[in-house]
């Protein structure tokens, strides 16, 4: 059973399809793997992907870029007259809508966003299904965390039009946590991942926990004064300085050449992150004048670095917010096209020096392999439940610990049950005790936070005694800890070689 | 590495105080394998992590109420293993106090513990008789246990549950105690329902929805019972095809009545219920007050309104008729304004002119004679008969205030004024008077204005246009037309319909007429000159000259030149025209040509109007 997962960006859309237990980032006809997210009119017919992106020079009121910051706007948003003004496609009010005015030769029409995305799926299932051989239609879409319910409405609209069973809406870091499989493992264990996607046009930061096997998330943060696109426009802005330097004509106010050097500037960008440098060659840039500029990489460094510096601010401010340092975040993933920027890793490691950069998926295909790993699991399934709100559950609110001693005397804690932690739920231990003692003693502990337990937070404490003396050996004591939904505990602890067992269970306090 | 302490001596395991906070309420990311499982547990509502300690929990606590409330049945010895299908088997198992509430685990233990206590090997070791085969009623232990284990027989043995009461209460007996008496029976019929949350009857306080709830339900009953167990014959038991068809026919049939009879039943005790029930009764009361409330509200409602526009009507009538009044009373107002001005004005006209002439006469009319003071006289009665008020007014003012001389130029002036003003207005009215005869004259003369514009050589031209294009001509007026135009000397365009019209009235004119203007054309044409050709054919030739400006005339020697060679190269020349060309020197193929058209044009119009000429004396004849 095949099923494909889609993300839906800012600039560009990319599939995988998941087939045979494994998900992979299928190319689209044009052979790239990522498909620029923008849809040309032209008299009578659409265009969808690179086509478009590349007439955008002679047709650029008629091609519909960043259709997904518009999708399921209201005009009452605020943030939305920005991205309106931005937009070069005009867009007018109708109806408390939006909708793209495409001037196509003797008339004009109206466009829903709705039927823009609905020409992004098509094509993206189109993709799919060549790669596949047969036709799918099961899909899991990815929103950002901060899509509203009309906004969600409206790409679930858009996904059935063309075609598309929408198995569930996932949020992007859940997928991109979820294609590097973290905690789906095993169900134990508690971590803390930072996602880090530096998407076309926005920075999408979050702090998700992941515990048991499922993902909470704990902050994000959306910034969209950075993107990839920023990158290019402040290159394309060094180029047209440089034309201007040796030809002395000032191109800035020229929107095509600025397109022209745009798309220089971007062909540039993505060969620096592999490269040492690259070349800039536009013909007949201006008044016939051809442009030729060589731009290292420690140059391109160089103009970005207010972008980058605003790149690692965002993080710091995220993780104050939580109140984290960054000890905390046990791994980092990368994702968005522009996190291939080798500096900006750079920067990240230096911020976490002891953690795991996950780099290993290319980061624009991150989020549609999660995606399609997800679509994998629901596939088949049946009544699957579609809630439209993430779902409420019972989560136990402090650590248990117990407290021993290690190796040099000290008091030690160890969490037994972690916070946050999907009730019901069962924890096993097996615990060692000194064989050359008779009775164990396991005082348990909560707390919350990092705050050490103190004295006045022990609850219980559980007693074995009569255990058969091992001069050179150790007790095991096995200590199953189980939590109901309400957060009442129950603890037993039973010495795996006399088989003695104690038992206890604690309410709630009222 | 963490190891445990050793205990404290004289402590045991104890919990000292009860956690400090309950669980929160957390939003998870819908995502994993892990969510998936979580929530299918949570949908099936159980949960892995404590569904041993709750069976292990569930399991006790059957054994014990089991051990406890089994009850042996006392005739269990004496029962026919032949006769199992009248044996109740909860009571041969010891259930007979649980009956259909016993699960399959109790029913499981049941058994057991019975097995345990009459299997025939138990007995016979305690010296107890055994009846030989399968006539021990130990038989009936395992039937009841068959019976009861599967559950397609266990729910056909209990649709037929000997202990179920199937009485239907009459209405009678619930007259006055209605809830006691139906409630304990629709309480025992809920058990044969398929669906679960069997609605209460409820007490006399159930609201209405309740109520209604409750009796749709109970007549929209969906029943589990069947009758299989009382089938008469055992499928099992037949022998071939054919038979067991028979039987299962016959079984249908039975089952459907009995499923009859029992939805009968369950009908008729709804049917009791609802015609007993008091807060039925209440309820269509209350809503029989309602409507008639509504009713009598609707006739209150429609009386006031009808009062209201009654009302309205009248006000507005009254403001009409006093609008009216009001109105009339003005207009006569003004009348009497307006009338009384007049007199005013007519009272001061009169003064003025009465002044006017005494003024005039005191200066004696501005003259001395007796004649000239005559005609003032006229002429200042004239002056007061026209003149308006307020010029009136003016000229006493003038007459008052200056001399003699000064007033009778002022006088003078107005006389002048008036007279002129009589002699326009005097010509207006002939103006009028000839325009109305002119346009009556148009209207009876049929194309009058333009039989007008006929001189005499019109018509002339225009009867011989007539003859020289005979009836049948293609658009033969429109020929007429332009040959008129072109001929005519007076310059006027006409069209064919001129054409006609004028045809027309001169045909209807007497042969007289005709003749008359023939002879008139013939005198003048005598009276002119004796080489009438000749004008005739200057004429043409000049206007067929007129559009081609731009060459210059034929000369005689060029014209003799020309004929000749129209001669020496007849018509059918090869080449015809070039030879031509080419014999008259200084002129080109299309010139000649040219020329030669108009020589023939020439010629025909000759030898037309000769023949016209011929005619017309012809008829003078």
């Amino acid at each position: 059973m095949a099923a494909i997962g889609v993300h839906l960006g800012c600039t560009s859309a990319c599939v995988a399809v998941y087939k045979d237990g494994r998900a992979h980032v299928v190319a689209n006809d044009a052979g790239d793997r990522v498909t620029p997210a923008v849809v040309a009119y032209s008299e009578n017919e659409e265009v969808v992907g690179l086509a478009a992106k590349q007439s955008r020079i002679r047709n650029i009121s008629n091609t519909v870029m960043k259709v997904k910051q518009i999708l399921g706007r209201s005009p009452g948003d605020l943030q939305v007259q920005k991205y309106i003004t931005e937009s070069k496609c005009p867009v007018i009010e109708k109806n408390g809508k939006f909708q793209y005015e495409i001037d196509t030769g003797e008339e004009t029409k109206l466009v829903n966003p709705e039927d823009v995305v609905k020409l992004i799926f098509s094509k993206m299932k189109e993709t799919a299904q060549s790669a596949l051989g047969s036709d799918v239609s099961d899909v899991v879409i990815t929103v950002p965390f901060d899509f509203g319910e009309n906004q969600k409405n409206a790409l679930g609209e858009a996904a059935g039009a063309a075609g598309f069973n929408v198995l569930r809406l996932i949020h992007e870091p859940s997928a991109a946590l979820l294609a590097y499989g973290i905690g789906q493992d095993s169900p134990t264990g508690k971590s803390n991942v930072l996602v880090y996607k530096l998407g076309g046009t926005s920075l999408s930061i979050s702090v998700i926990e992941v515990n048991s096997g499922m993902y909470r998330v704990l902050a994000t943060n959306t910034d969209d004064s950075i993107g990839g696109v920023y990158f290019t426009e402040a290159l394309a802005q060094y180029l047209a300085s440089e034309f201007q330097r040796s030809f002395k004509h000032d191109v800035r106010g020229n929107a095509r050449a600025m397109m022209k050097l745009m798309n220089s500037a971007d062909v540039a960008k993505h060969s620096l992150s592999t490269l040492g440098s690259a070349n800039c060659f536009v013909d007949s840039l201006y008044d016939g004048l051809d442009f030729d500029c060589n731009v290292s990489r420690a140059r391109f460094e160089l103009i970005c670095s207010p972008l980058f510096n605003k790149c690692i601010e965002v993080i710091k401010n995220l993780l104050e917010q939580v109140e984290f340092t960054s000890d905390d975040i046990n791994k980092v993933v990368l994702c968005g096209g522009s996190a291939r920027i080798p500096k900006l890793q750079q920067l990240i490691k230096d911020l976490f020096p002891a953690v795991e950069l996950l780099n290993s998926i290319p980061p624009d295909e991150v989020i549609p392999i999660g995606a399609a790993t997800e679509a994998g699991i629901l596939v088949g399934k049946e009544n699957i439940l579609l809630e439209e709100e993430p779902l409420a559950i019972e989560c136990s609110a402090k650590d248990i610990l117990v407290k021993g001693v290690d190796e040099s005397g000290a008091n030690r804690f160890t969490i037994l049950f972690p916070s946050g932690t999907p009730l019901p739920a069962r924890r096993q231990h097996t615990l060692q005790a000194p064989g050359s003692i008779s009775s164990v003693c396991l005082e348990l502990y909560e707390a919350i936070g990092k705050h050490s337990a103190k004295d006045e937070n022990k609850f219980a404490q559980i007693i074995l005694q009569d255990l058969d003396k091992k001069e050179n050996g150790l007790h095991d004591i096995l200590a199953v800890l189980t939590m109901k939904r309400d957060g009442s505990l129950h603890v037993t602890c039973t010495d795996q070689d006399t088989g003695k067992c104690e038992a206890i269970t604690v309410e709630v306090a009222s | 590495m963490l190891l445990l302490p050793g205990a404290p001596d004289g402590q045991g395991t104890a919990v000292t105080r009860a956690l400090s906070a309950a669980s929160v309420i957390c939003q998870v990311e819908p995502v994993g394998r892990w969510y998936e499982a979580f929530i299918k547990r949570r949908n099936r509502n159980i949960s892995a992590s404590f569904q041993e300690l709750e069976d292990k929990k569930e399991l006790s606590e059957e054994s014990e109420d089991e051990e406890l409330q089994l009850e042996e049945f006392p005739m269990l010895k004496t029962l026919d293993p032949k006769d199992w299908k009248n044996q109740d088997h909860y009571a041969v198992l010891g259930l007979g106090h649980i009956r259909y509430r016993a699960t399959q685990k109790q029913i499981k233990a049941a058994h057991k513990a019975m097995v345990l206590k009459h299997h025939p090997d138990k007995r016979k070791a305690a010296g107890e008789p055994i009846a030989e085969g399968e006539n021990d009623y130990f038989t009936c232990i395992t039937k009841a246990y068959e019976m009861l284990s599967d559950p397609v027989k266990r729910r056909a043995f209990n649709s037929i549950d000997p202990t179920f009461d199937n009485s239907v209460p009459s209405k009678n007996e619930a007259k006055d105690n209605f809830f006691e008496v139906f409630s304990p029976v629709f309480e025992r019929n809920s058990r044969w329902s398929n669906k679960k949350n069997v609605p209460k009857l409820g007490d006399m306080n159930s609201s209405f929805e309740d109520v209604d709830a409750f009796y749709s339900f109970w007549y929209n009953f969906d029943s589990w019972r069947e009758f299989s167990y009382l089938d008469e014959e055992e499928k099992e038991k037949a022998e071939c095809r054919d038979e067991r068809r028979w039987i299962e026919k016959q079984n249908r049939a039975a089952r459907a009545q009995r499923k009859k009879e029992e939805m009968n039943r369950i009908r008729t005790l709804v049917d009791n219920a609802y015609s007993c029930d008091p807060r039925i009764k209440k309820f269509k009361e209350e809503e029989k007050a309602k409507k008639e409330a509504e009713k009598k509200a609707k006739v209150e409602a429609k009386r006031k309104e009808q009062e209201a526009k009654e009302k309205q009507r009248q006000a507005e009538l009254e403001a009409a008729r006093l609008a009216k009044e009001k109105e009339e009373e003005e207009v006569r107002q003004q009348a009497l304004l307006a009338k009384k001005e007049k007199e005013i004005q007519k009272k001061a006209i009169k003064k003025e002119r009465q002044k006017l002439r005494t003024s005039c006469k005191n200066w004696n009319y501005f003259s001395d004679s007796e004649a000239e003071s005559v005609k003032m006289m006229e002429e200042i009665e004239k002056l007061c008969d026209r003149l308006e008020l307020t010029s009136l007014q003016c000229l006493n003012d003038v007459l008052t205030s200056t001399t003699k001389e000064e007033g009778k130029a002022a006088v003078e002036k107005q006389i002048e004024e008036i007279n002129e003003q009589i002699r326009k207005e005097k010509e207006e009215a002939e103006a009028r008077i000839r325009q109305a005869s002119k346009s009556t004259e148009k209207s009876t003369g049929g194309g009058g204005s333009s039989s007008k514009n006929w001189s005499e050589d019109d018509l002339q031209l225009l009867i011989k246009a007539v003859n020289l294009f005979p009836a049948g001509t293609n658009s033969r007026w429109e020929v007429i037309a332009n040959y008129m135009n072109l001929h005519s000397s007076s310059g006027i365009k006409r069209t064919a319909k001129d054409v006609i019209s004028k045809a027309k009235s001169l045909q209807k004119l007497d042969p007289h007429q005709k003749d008359d203007i023939n002879k008139k054309a013939f005198d003048k044409f005598k009276k002119e000159h004796g080489v009438v050709p000749q004008s005739d054919s200057a004429a043409p030739s000049e206007r067929f000259e007129g559009p081609c400006t731009d060459f210059t005339p034929w000369t005689t020697e060029e014209q003799k030149l020309l004929e000749q060679a129209l001669k020496t190269y007849p018509v059918n020349t090869p080449e015809r025209w070039e030879k031509i060309a080419s014999a008259v020197p200084g002129r080109s193929k299309k010139d000649c040509m040219k020329r030669y058209k108009e020589l023939v044009e020439m010629v025909k119009a000759k030898k037309a109007a000769q023949e016209q000429v011929m005619n017309a004396s012809r008829a003078k004849k």
